[in-house]
């Protein structure tokens, strides 16, 4: 499977496909984008199965990422990995259709509590 | 609209400890110890700015050493190969990630900032609208880092105005 991870840190960019590796998720292709226009780009270019992505990145938040692919007719499975959580913008996710939000800082556990079901 | 202060230095501790267990200490050997020496001097800091129904700024600060030890323990590399770059984007992403839990904790309505990294004491930055009003102070292996929250006096002052 290929995986998108989009955020503008390039530490968090690392740290999540680390932790994708430890969770056991280490043998799918990883594809990254730096911000919010990219991550777009990619996820219709790249066409990926799975998109992480971060909220607030510059161009375009994550939301209006997912947004736009919906808009679009992509309905790949797409969630947040945001160190910002409030109860309105997981509203948001959720209405715009996003399959999971994670709260930084995370573990390995709950990396594969989230994503062995649609990684397997 | 008033404001009341809903993070404490109890609730930085927590998140600060969510960040030690995930990232720079998952073993558990070297937790952030706390010794609430508000005097302790730093020789680097990154910030967050938080807006709207609580505006003021969340700062995070540590000896370069330690800096390194959490650049090394998030990249998954030596201390010694952990370049100027790597240094400054940990710095940064231990603000966002500070800061992006103390957001989840205000009222709604917030904006974060991007971080703000300066490699120079905390003491070189003064935030001449606000002022501390809680912070986490301790030691990682001897090394010491901290986390603060300065709360905008206009912020303080509606507050009063309400009491």
């Amino acid at each position: 499977m290929k995986i998108l991870i989009a955020d503008d840190s390039r530490v968090m960019r690392q740290i999540v496909t680390r932790t994708l590796r430890q969770a056991g998720f280490g043998d799918h292709d990883l594809v990254e984008a730096a911000d919010g226009q990219q991550a777009l780009d990619l996820a219709t270019a790249e066409k990926p199965d799975l998109v992480i992505s971060d909220w607030n990145m510059p161009e375009m938040t994550g939301v209006e990422v997912l947004r736009k692919l919906r808009a679009a007719g992509n309905g790949v499975k797409f969630g947040f990995v945001t160190s910002e959580s409030t109860p309105e913008m997981q509203q948001q996710a959720e209405a715009a259709g996003a399959a999971f939000f994670i709260v930084k800082p995370f573990t390995a556990e709950r990396f594969d509590e989230v994503f062995s079901p649609i990684l397997g | 609209m008033s404001v009341d202060v809903v993070v404490n230095e109890d609730d930085l501790a927590e998140m600060v400890e969510q960040v030690w267990v995930s990232y720079l200490d998952p073993e558990g050997v070297s937790p952030l110890v706390p010794t609430g020496d508000e005097a302790q001097t730093t020789e680097v800091h990154s910030s967050v700015s938080i807006t709207g129904s609580w505006t003021g700024h969340v700062v995070y600060a540590s000896s370069t050493a330690a800096a390194r030890r959490a650049a090394a323990a998030f990249l998954a590399m030596e201390d010694g190969e952990v370049s100027q770059d790597d240094l400054s984007d940990v710095l940064g992403e231990l603000a966002n990630i500070v800061g992006g839990n103390v957001k989840a904790m205000l009222p709604p309505g917030c904006f974060l900032s991007l971080p703000q990294v300066v490699l120079a004491p905390e003491a070189t930055t003064i935030y001449p609208s606000a002022e501390r009003i809680t912070g986490l102070y301790g030691t990682w292996d001897g090394e010491p880092v901290s986390v603060s929250m300065w709360q905008s006096r206009s912020d303080l002052k509606k507050e009063e105005d309400t009491e």
